[in-house]
């Protein structure tokens, strides 16, 4: 018997350094390919994802209520503090809401006067979130909507008031959102008031931090920060934070979405900006064209543009 | 009368394989609940990666590099990882592991803890050099030295928590041949 068991030894142990070598090299070409062929694997992961998490939902669901629940019930103890709380900032909040009645008041007179349309084109899904990235290195939700629902990658996801993070791996059933928050992700901003352009980069913080702005001195704390529409991913003007100065002086973006709760998503239809490829036709015959040409091309931009 | 040991030998094995992986899956799931999507100031243990270090290190026989693999893989893919690099540098480690455990069987838990430790290390360690060197993005080097850190201390706990609830003990002397070999 121990003769017996001696020989299959003998032959599993080189079988089983052989089987290892083969799942490592196997490993090796896996993580090589991801390197060399990142779209192809990241979409292959999207599937995987698609068919993984879904099949959780129905006890992920009710184990995330319950947990939360417990975390609201803890809030309860301190109830008192949050009604007085409450009571102040409702106090504020009236006043902030007078103002802006009168500003939407007279923001419609001067829509009425311009005669301005706003872009109907922006429709949205709205999806729920199914999971987190898992990892505390990395900053992404999963939604439960995918191309079944028409989601394409690089849409913008809003929460009900500011932007979240923009669609990259989308499945049958679900889509992948990057948080603002990642540190993969970069997002061109504008700042309100003066309308400097500049890009929010990821670093993994609540709050990123602002690069390529041209003159830091324009930009001051409190200042709105919206998408600049730059590079056609997403439309302009969709609501980011506003701009906070960190104690060694660095500007980041308190974000307007609440972070701590994201339960709805919103993803924003973006069909896409027109794009203009060629310089407006010459509407004078050329010989009878005066002056040098680049004054002729930018008077026929006008006539046109008009 | 002989054969009926070895059925119940291999119940055994597939009982303690399905608890692996059942572990792990649990695992997944529960760093997948969608509760904190602030970023996280602290890392918690990475539990899976610890959990498979207890198994090769204890009782190797009840992890296969094959579940090992698949699982870590998965893992790659759900975590958002970069795939299988991760699951490269665990099959390395639990082989290493799975290589000294024999000698570990004997010392007390000290030593076994110590082992594990240098190991989880050097997987986490080696995942950032690599990292680095193929110039792609990596987590703050903080919340890795936090995450290693954590992983270690919950070490203890996992193995209480995995010898109390699946039953993972080390080889006793009694389950050994003359041989050095387990019956």
């Amino acid at each position: 018997m121990a003769r017996e068991r001696t020989e299959s030894e003998e032959y599993a142990a080189p079988l089983k350094r052989l089987l290892l070598g083969v799942l490592g090299i196997f490993l090796l070409g896996v993580f090589l390919l991801w390197r060399i062929d990142s779209p192809r694997v990241e979409r292959f992961r999207a599937e995987v994802i698609d068919r993984v998490v879904p099949g959780m939902d129905w006890v992920m669901t009710p184990v995330t209520g319950a947990i939360n629940l417990v975390r609201d019930f803890q809030s309860y103890q301190r109830l008192a503090e949050q009604n007085q709380e409450l009571r102040r900032e409702l106090q504020q909040m009236k006043m902030w809401k007078e103002a802006a009645v009168q500003l939407e008041q007279e923001n419609a007179r001067l829509l009425d006067l311009n005669k301005v349309r706003l872009d109907p084109q922006l429709t949205h899904v709205t999806g729920v979130v199914l999971a987190d990235s898992g990892s505390p290195f990395r900053q992404s939700l999963l939604l439960n909507v995918g191309a079944r629902d028409g989601i394409v990658d690089g849409w913008a996801a809003m929460d009900g008031l500011g932007l979240v993070g923009r669609i990259s791996g989308v499945g049958q059933n679900t889509a992948r959102v990057i948080l603002l928050t990642d540190s993969s992700s970069r997002i061109p901003i504008r700042i309100q008031p003066s309308g400097q352009a500049a890009i929010i980069m990821g670093d993994n913080t609540r709050s990123p931090p602002v690069s390529f702005l041209e003159s830091p001195d324009l930009v001051r704390p409190g200042d709105r920060v919206v998408t600049a529409g730059d590079g056609g991913v997403f439309p302009p003007g969709l609501l980011i934070g506003q701009i906070a100065a960190d104690p060694g002086g660095r500007l980041r973006v308190r974000l307007s979405a609440d972070y701590e709760r994201l339960e709805f998503l919103r993803v924003l239809r973006n069909p896409g900006v027109e794009s203009i490829t060629e310089t407006g036709g010459m509407l004078v015959p050329s010989s009878r064209l005066q002056g040098p040409p680049i004054a002729a091309q930018a008077q026929t931009n006008e006539v046109k543009s008009d | 009368m002989r054969s009926k040991v070895i059925e119940r030998a291999r119940l055994q094995l597939w009982a303690m394989w399905s608890a692996f992986l059942l572990a792990a899956l649990f695992l997944l799931f529960l760093s997948l609940l969608p509760l904190d999507t602030a970023p996280a100031l602290w890392a918690g243990p990475d539990l899976l990666l610890a959990l498979a270090l207890a198994f090769s290190v204890r009782r190797p026989e009840y992890l296969p590099a094959l579940l090992l693999v698949g699982v870590m893989l998965l893992a790659d893919f759900l975590l958002q990882r970069p795939p299988g690099l991760m699951a490269l540098l665990v099959l390395i480690g639990s082989e290493t592991l799975k290589a000294q455990s024999t000698a570990l069987r004997d010392q007390n838990f000290f030593m076994e803890w110590l082992s594990v430790s240098g190991i989880l290390v050097a997987i986490l360690l080696s995942n950032r050099v690599i990292l680095a060197a193929l110039l792609l993005p990596q987590a703050p080097l903080g919340l890795t030295l936090m995450q290693s850190a954590a992983t270690i201390c919950a070490y203890p706990a996992l193995v209480g928590a995995a010898h109390l609830l699946v039953g993972l003990r080390k080889v006793t002397p009694a389950e050994v041949d003359g041989m050095g070999r387990r019956s």
